[in-house]
């Protein structure tokens, strides 16, 4: 094989890969449910991609998930979410239906999953902590510590979560009160 | 942060420059070389040579080429430090997250300019003559610009920081093509140390050992390095790396398998390239498996199946004649003994504590020492090499225990189970003694200063095993074997004419000087003049020991 043929090749290689993840994670924002989940941020910093913010959910603890379970650490779980309530302020430009915060109702296997079930794929770490791959929200260089800020005080921050049918989750929002934060 | 970023890479750059100014001391560099190019014009002038032997002579050292490569050396480096200043200005843009510019135009653009730099690295490599330098240099900007899109693209979707091993593996797998290819050595090394990252990252956030490194490693990336003719070193580092983390995590049975598995996969290298680097690098990694090992069944058990992979690494130490793999397994092997007899402390309600693992340790190091003495003809080769372990492992054992305070503080010395340990070593050494006396009656008079040597250090041994608490007195006993060991070895390497030996003789002589002066004076003086005498003692013992050395070293080289 020529040399041009094979930078062309590698061109095309690193031109799918990037496509493919994109193309992945569009496929899900663009068919997937959208959930709320309240949420309680710290601020670090990524070594990588600057600042964010660090989330926790109520449904990232095992205690926050009802219902018993045999799962251990290292375990595959899909949590099972349902609506809970209303979570809306006045002025939120939310619809009823997107603002109304979710809650775990269950923790099954994959196999366990039933059609019509809205789940989020999650992996059993370290003194019972549940992890999603939605744990960082990251912000422009600087705007962490004014999110941070603005959240002293505020009881409710939210996160809108897009969940695929196979679990998977990608922060689509963050509310404060209610309000998305504007980046 | 941009700015430490910067310091850290002018740091890199001050240490490469720094190390490859030791290398060429060390080594020599060029500097015969540099010599012979001003003498041949000279000789030639002088008619010694002609024209064409002064030719003959520079193609056969290289002289001509060797001048281009210095000169290239330093354009490298300027394209090179460019291209990584450019690379991580870009990965700064991209963590500052500029929401001004909406993230798909920040994507394709990044996506675009890594496109263009890779197709303008293979122009200025291939097509356009006269830049090769700069070609290279483009491909490696373009890995770390492919590096930054990935970045920027998991930032857009907020994959979790738990996940950066995936961006690294992103990163690193799809730049190989452009090392292999292309023969860019550059972008191995950026693709060799995102893998090792990647192999710490991912064990980190899936809580488990990471197998396919190691296979990656063994698979692909040591193949590439022989054919790219570089590297090789930093992933043999990256899977010792990877062997001894596991070391230092909670244990689970992967872990210990994880380091076997480095072991072996190292082992079956250095049969097939012969290397000796191969085979200390599976000799290091057997270490971190009886580490890891000890760790998991830490006081339960002791482990003699490890005797059968160490034997097997001595058989091949022995077979191929491999000096420094068999420093590594002597050690592991005296690793092995302690990590052995350390479970039965349990078991027989015995303390295993600094004056009984010394003393163990101190045996082992009489033992190391008849090993040598009696290595036969056939195995003269590594003689020298167990008499140095031997040798430094009882003095550094004597010089601990020749601190009194030590000696007060784990006096408890009970006659119970490593009392018999101790023991046990001591007869064994006393019976290989006696067995070499019987093969080999002492003739020399080196032979019989080393007989003076370990009967001190039977002596000793035997003494602080029956009267620990005498501390003051065992204090005197080891200061004398210290100091005798000094004499004997700075009359041993005068009369062997060894620099080596000569010289450990000294540094003993010397560092039992200080601690006893440091250990005397420290608390009777002001601290001021304690500096100054000890600085002025120094300088002058130092002077003084200097010329001495000089004379009997400059005496043995005129002879």
């Amino acid at each position: 094989m020529s040399r041009k043929n094979i930078i062309f090749g590698i061109a095309g290689l690193w031109l799918v890969l990037a496509l493919g993840l994109i193309g992945y994670k569009q496929r899900i924002l663009a068919t997937g449910i959208k959930v709320v989940l309240e949420t309680v941020p710290v601020d670090p910093r990524d070594f990588l991609r600057g600042d964010y913010v660090i989330l926790r959910y109520k449904i990232s603890s095992l205690s926050g998930i009802p219902g018993k379970s045999n799962f251990k650490r290292g375990d595959r779980v899909y949590v099972k979410l349902e609506p809970a309530g209303e979570y809306r302020e006045a002025e939120s430009a939310l619809s009823a239906a997107e603002s109304a915060p979710w809650r775990a109702v269950a923790m099954k296997a994959k196999n366990e999953i039933e059609r019509g079930d809205v789940v989020i794929k999650g992996k059993i770490r370290r003194s019972g902590v549940v992890k999603y791959g939605i744990e960082s929200y990251f912000v422009p260089e600087g705007k962490g510590r004014e999110i941070e800020k603005s959240m002293a005080g505020r009881s409710k921050v939210a996160v809108e979560v897009i969940v695929d049918k196979h679990g998977n989750g990608i922060i689509n929002k963050l509310f404060i009160d209610g309000r998305a934060v504007q980046l | 942060m941009i700015v430490s970023i910067i310091a850290a890479l002018l740091v890199i750059a001050i240490s490469y420059a720094v190390l490859r100014t030791i290398v060429i001391s060390i080594f020599g560099g060029n500097k015969h070389s540099s010599w012979l190019r001003k003498q041949l014009p000279l000789w030639e002038t002088k008619e010694i040579i002609n024209a064409e032997q002064s030719g003959a002579i520079r193609q056969l050292y290289r002289m001509d080429d060797e001048r281009q490569k210095s000169k290239t050396d330093a354009v490298k480096i300027i394209l090179i430090i460019g291209a990584i200043f450019l690379g991580a200005g870009v990965i700064f843009l991209v963590a500052a997250n500029w929401r001004k510019i909406p993230a798909h135009i920040r994507t394709i653009n990044l996506l675009l300019m890594t496109i263009a730099t890779l197709f303008a690295g293979y122009y200025f490599s291939y097509e356009k003559q006269g830049h090769p330098l700069l070609g290279k240099s483009l491909l490696f900007l373009a890995s770390v610009f492919w590096g930054s899109s990935v970045i920027l693209i998991c930032q857009i979707y907020n994959i979790p920081s738990s996940d950066n091993w995936l961006i690294v593996l992103l990163w690193a797998l799809p730049v190989l093509p452009v090392a292999y290819f292309f023969n860019n050595r550059y972008v191995f090394l950026l693709a060799s140390v995102l893998l090792i990252i990647w192999n710490f990252l991912y064990s980190h956030s899936a809580n488990a050992a990471n197998y396919y490194y190691p296979v990656l490693v063994f698979c692909l990336i040591l193949p590439m390095a022989f054919k790219l003719g570089a590297w090789a070193n930093i992933n043999i580092l990256g899977l010792l790396a990877a062997s001894f983390s596991c070391c230092f995590v909670e244990y689970h049975w992967q872990y210990s398998w994880l380091a076997i598995f480095i072991s072996s996969g190292l082992l079956g290298y250095y049969l097939i390239k012969k290397e000796e680097k191969y085979f200390s690098a599976a000799s290091l990694s057997f270490i971190a498996w009886q580490i890891v090992c000890f760790n998991a069944t830490a006081v339960k058990r002791a482990n003699f199946y490890f005797l059968i992979p160490l034997a097997a690494l001595f058989f091949f130490t022995y077979r191929d004649k491999l000096k420094k793999s068999l420093c590594i397994n002597i050690f592991s092997a005296i690793l092995w003994f302690h990590l052995v007899v350390y479970p039965y402390s349990k078991v027989f309600n015995d303390k295993y504590n600094g004056i009984t693992a010394l003393v163990i340790q101190l045996s082992i190091g009489v033992i190391l020492y008849l090993i040598g003495m009696s290595h036969s003809e056939s195995k003269k080769y590594f003689a020298p090499l167990y008499k140095s372990i031997g040798f430094a492992t009882v003095a550094g054992c004597a010089y601990l225990l020749s601190f009194k305070k030590m000696l007060i503080g784990n006096a408890g010395f009970e006659h119970k189970f490593f009392f018999i340990i101790c023991l046990a070593l001591i007869a064994a050494a006393v019976l290989l003694l006696i067995l070499l006396l019987c093969t080999k009656p002492p003739q020399t008079k080196f032979f019989k200063m080393e007989l003076i040597c370990l009967s001190a250090v039977f002596s000793g041994s035997l003494f602080i095993l029956f009267f620990p608490l005498l501390a003051s007195i065992n204090t005197v006993i080891m200061n004398t074997i210290i100091f005798l060991l000094a004499v004997i070895s700075i009359f041993y390497g005068m009369g062997i004419r060894s620099a080596e030996v000569f010289n450990s003789g000294i540094v003993i002589f010397v560092l039992l000087v200080i601690t006893r002066y440091v250990d005397i004076f420290w608390e009777l003086t002001e601290k001021s003049w304690f500096f100054i005498a000890a600085g002025l003692f120094m300088l002058i013992g130092g002077a003084y020991l200097e010329k001495q050395r000089k004379k009997v070293i400059e005496k043995w080289s005129a002879e």
